[in-house]
């Protein structure tokens, strides 16, 4: 009796747990991050390569630079107006979601590292 | 009436004169690509930070964004920002500032021409 009155409360408070990781989600909650990346890939390429030089390569740059950027967008410390239009339905998880999808993609982007750099 | 004929005419003159204006505008623009070996000598400053893998922004703290083979517009905007004040980071700001348009142009040349693959036209 005692045991199935636990299990009853642990049961409710884990339930209560996701719907409030749910509303977390903002404006898409349970939105797939594949979802999420479809707006993207009309410029940035499916791959995240894209191939019109105005839009930046993001396939394999460090995810936390690209949720910075989104969260400068997001606040206007960026200003760029389809960026903005797009970022500002994300929530901070769904921008944590898509940095590191895009970030985990085969890149061809590089640290300046490996190349000569002057003279 | 022949006075509104010549205005008329002038004004089409005007026209055709501003549209070739504006074409030589941009003829000039896409002529005006950066030289990759002037950009070579120029990036020395930018290793300090991009040069270092994994090399991570004092604060807030966040990787340094990987430059080699990003696309070239891409890179002409993003200066550009920076050096009109558009963009916050201090330390790009003061970069930004010390270079002419014809600097980003030549950094955005190299830094495009690099990477794994062939770069966005």
């Amino acid at each position: 009796m005692m045991h199935s009155t636990r299990f009853a409360t642990l049961l409710s408070l884990s339930l209560l747990s996701a719907g409030a990781l749910a509303a977390e989600g903002g404006a898409a909650p349970g939105k797939s991050v594949e979802d999420l990346a479809k707006p993207c890939a009309a410029c940035h390429g499916p791959d995240g390569n894209s191939t019109n030089a105005q839009y930046p390569r993001i396939a394999g740059q460090y995810h936390d630079y690209l949720a910075r950027a989104m969260q400068e967008y997001k606040n206007g410390e960026r200003k760029h107006a389809i960026m903005a239009g797009f970022v500002n339905t994300l929530s901070d998880a769904d921008i944590d979601k898509l940095a590191r999808y895009y970030g985990a993609m085969p890149t061809k982007l590089d640290d300046l590292a490996h190349y000569e750099q002057g003279d | 009436m022949t006075r509104i004929l010549l205005a008329r005419s002038m004004k089409l003159a005007l026209l055709a004169a501003s549209a070739c204006v504006t074409a030589t505008a941009f003829a000039e623009d896409a002529g005006n690509k950066g030289d990759p070996k002037a950009g070579l000598a120029l990036v020395y400053t930018c290793g300090g930070c991009h040069g270092v893998t994994g090399y991570h922004n004092a604060y807030p703290n966040y990787h340094v964004p990987r430059i080699a083979g990003q696309n070239y517009d891409y890179l002409i905007a993003a200066l550009t920002e920076y050096k009109k004040g558009e963009r916050a980071h201090p330390t790009m700001r003061a970069q930004g500032e010390s270079m002419s348009d014809e600097d980003i142009r030549n950094i955005a040349a190299y830094l495009s021409s690099l990477g794994t693959a062939g770069n966005a036209k």
